[in-house]
């Protein structure tokens, strides 16, 4: 990250206090190799994130500027932020799988209806990790955690023939793909698409919490088994995959700049009615 | 000057036009429906946006969005509504983003009744979210034409203390109609005592100082300053800490920002309290429309009686509850939420009664009833909730 570290991010939030061997790290890197990538500069992007791990860690690491939503409304503060900003500002957003994809689940779908403007990067560690290690919403079946001792039994968003990115291609997202930290420049290439897509984009991007998940679900805290796992686990969209569950990855969905960026039409909208009143 | 015949929503919506709203977002609710009709009509006719959220939680955090891009941003709900903004009021509050917030209050509990006045949300507005550790501004407009005025003032208070500012308006304020007189040039806003201040851009890198200072401008993205905002608790560059003495200096400031210059903010009007009158009606929005009635009156009978009238609602005006008196709260609702401010606030000797009325005003024939038995020291019989010694 050295690099990439010293050009983008702030001396004072790098390294960050995610427990040692955290995938965090690997995913944050992979958000800001495709903006260094795409060539944009510190001024291009304004970035968003909320709360957990991913937010946490990641919050006012940017060198530029940055906000972070209580839990799950940064898409709604990015809606109005987007209407406010100049067209040419970027949002990158890096959340949490409870944030994104569940307290924040509604605000989500509409940004992808409106198809605003914004990346947004969902960090998954499979649960809620900063609170100790509960279940979520992308938890895999019958794994403990500490609100599932016998085994998480809820259905879950990415399992069973449900895929939450089949719930946000309906809803309207134009760009959606999914890939796990530990993938390498596949990943990265699919975050630049999402960025340079002129309308709602996301990239859920699983990554190895090696202490409080590892440890329940896996029964250890070793990284390197929690990476093995993860790797075992780890398939393309087009495969089935292993039985019990996999991060099925891949661009799922490109439609760049296939529909209107919510502010633009607005504001071509908006121009439209004051010439005709003025 | 353009005079006009219209409702308190449509007086609201010009007065955050001229103000320089230019985004709204809403969630249709009555009584305040009409006032995001009323935006989505005009912002774009001055260049400005409309959104209708999925709901009011998402309003305002689309406004608290707008307002951090730099724009100028209003919501607008009633009491099932306004519980909604619980979350986003909290981040507007700690992170100091100035907008504004109308709630046309219905009668309650719960959803209660559509299109009838309540005033339920007297406290809300003062504990609008959780965590204290922070001062609200709130104003109430008793007319259509106050409600004009007090959302140009809303605006400006916004900016210059950068935080939300609630209008806690009524439904009878704000579906009523009423002559209105809207001003069409910036000398007639200044005419009418009205100021308008531009967005300012905070240049940082202190975003958050420990101060009590005012007229700091506010956090704005997108400009090349390097911000910072959050819902953590800041540095003064706004770096998430957790360090309690941070702490200290975040609560301290928005507390004090406001309270060190209540002066700018209180509001009130006076209706014949410097003769020690026996008894002080106390009232705030529609029904003080009422209570000014009967207290003239009841002078005009030779009553020695007063009334106050409050405009600004929070901060608390203690300072203008200054004669011992009988004090008798009038308000739209069974539960007597004044009667306690009222109370805290009224001189030694004093004593506080309470009449409360919901879904329609008080009489004034209702009010001299109160008023001529509480003079001649009867003892009133309490109807239940209706009117009783507090
Ligand atoms: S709890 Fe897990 S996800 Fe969170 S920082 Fe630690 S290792 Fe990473």
């Amino acid at each position: 990250m050295d690099y990439l570290a010293t050009k983008y991010l702030r001396p004072r939030k790098i390294p960050s206090t995610a427990c040692s061997g955290c995938g965090l790290g690997q995913a944050h890197k992979k958000v800001v190799k495709a903006i260094d990538e795409l060539g944009l500069g510190i001024g291009d992007v304004i970035w968003g994130t909320g709360i957990g791990c991913a937010g946490r860690q990641t919050f006012n690491t940017w060198k530029g500027d940055n906000f972070a939503g209580t839990h799950g409304r940064a898409y709604a503060i990015a809606t109005g932020l987007r209407m406010a900003l100049a067209p040419d500002k970027k949002i990158i957003m890096t959340v949490g799988d409870g944030d994104a994809f569940g307290i924040g689940f509604l605000h989500l779908l509409n940004c992808a209806r409106r198809n605003v403007g914004m990346t947004v990067i969902v960090l998954d560690n499979l649960g809620y990790q900063s609170t100790g290690g509960q279940y979520g919403w992308t938890t895999p079946r019958g794994y403990r955690t500490d609100s599932s001792p016998y085994g998480m039994r809820e259905p879950n968003w990415t399992q069973e023939g449900r895929d939450v990115l089949n719930i946000l291609r309906e809803a309207g997202a134009t760009f959606l793909a999914r890939y796990t930290s530990l993938q390498g420049q596949e990943a990265v290439e699919a975050i630049k698409k999402a960025i340079m897509n002129n309308g709602f984009s996301l990239v859920h991007m699983p990554y190895p919490c090696v202490t409080n998940f590892a440890e329940r679900a896996l029964g250890t805290r070793k990284p390197v088994e929690i990476y093995k796992w993860f790797g075992e686990h780890t398939c393309s969209m087009h495969e089935k995959g292993p039985d019990d569950f996999a991060f099925r990855t891949g661009i799922y969905h490109d439609a760049s700049n296939s529909r209107p960026e919510f502010s633009e039409y607005m504001k071509t909208w908006v121009a439209e009615i004051q010439r005709r009143y003025s | 000057m353009r005079r006009t015949l219209d409702t308190g929503n449509a007086a609201i919506t010009e007065g955050a036009i001229i103000a320089g709203c230019r985004l709204f977002a809403g969630y249709p609710i009555t009584p305040a429906t009409e006032i995001a009709e009323n935006m989505s009509r005009r912002l774009p006719q001055v260049g400005g946006y409309y959104v209708q959220a999925e709901d009011e939680m998402t309003a305002l955090h689309i406004c608290i969005g707008g307002s951090l891009g730099g724009l100028k941003t209003m919501t607008a709900t009633s009491g099932p509504g306004f519980i909604l903004y619980a979350d986003p009021m909290g981040w507007a509050l700690g992170s100091e983003i100035p907008l504004v917030v109308v709630n046309a209050q219905r009668v309650g509990p719960v959803s209660g009744i559509t299109g009838a006045p309540g005033q339920g949300e007297f406290y809300m507005s003062r504990y609008p979210t959780q965590g204290g550790n922070y001062e609200t501004i709130v104003l109430a407009p008793n007319s259509v034409q106050e409600a004009f005025s007090i959302t140009v003032e809303a605006f400006y208070l916004a900016e210059r203390f950068r935080m939300p500012v609630i209008i806690l308006a009524d439904q009878l304020v704000t579906d009523g109609w009423e002559s209105l007189s809207i001003p069409e040039t910036p000398e007639e806003v200044e005419a009418m005592g009205l100021k308008v201040i531009p967005r300012r851009i905070n240049e940082g890198p202190e975003f958050y100082p420990a101060t009590d200072e005012i007229d700091i401008p506010p956090v704005v993205l997108g400009h090349n300053t390097d911000a910072a905002c959050s819902d953590w608790t800041p540095t003064p560059e706004g770096y998430d800490t957790e360090e309690v003495d941070f702490q200290h200096k975040h609560a301290y400031r928005l507390i004090y920002k406001v309270r060190n210059h209540k002066d700018l903010i209180t509001r009130y009007e006076s209706y014949f309290v410097d003769d020690n009158p026996d008894l002080i009606l106390v009232a705030y929005g529609s029904p003080s429309r009422v209570v000014i009635s009967a207290v003239k009156q009841a002078r005009e009978k030779g009553l020695k009686v007063g009334a106050l009238r409050l405009i600004s609602l929070w901060p608390f005006p203690d300072e203008i509850f200054k004669v011992p008196a009988k004090y008798l709260s009038v308000e739209l609702n069974y539960d007597g939420q004044l009667v306690r401010e009222v109370q805290r606030a009224m001189p030694k000797g004093s004593e506080v009664h309470f009449f409360g009325k919901c879904g329609e005003l008080p009489t004034v024939a209702e009010l001299e009833e109160m008023m001529q038995a509480l003079l001649a020291g009867k003892e009133i019989k309490a109807r239940n909730w209706e009117w009783e010694a507090w």
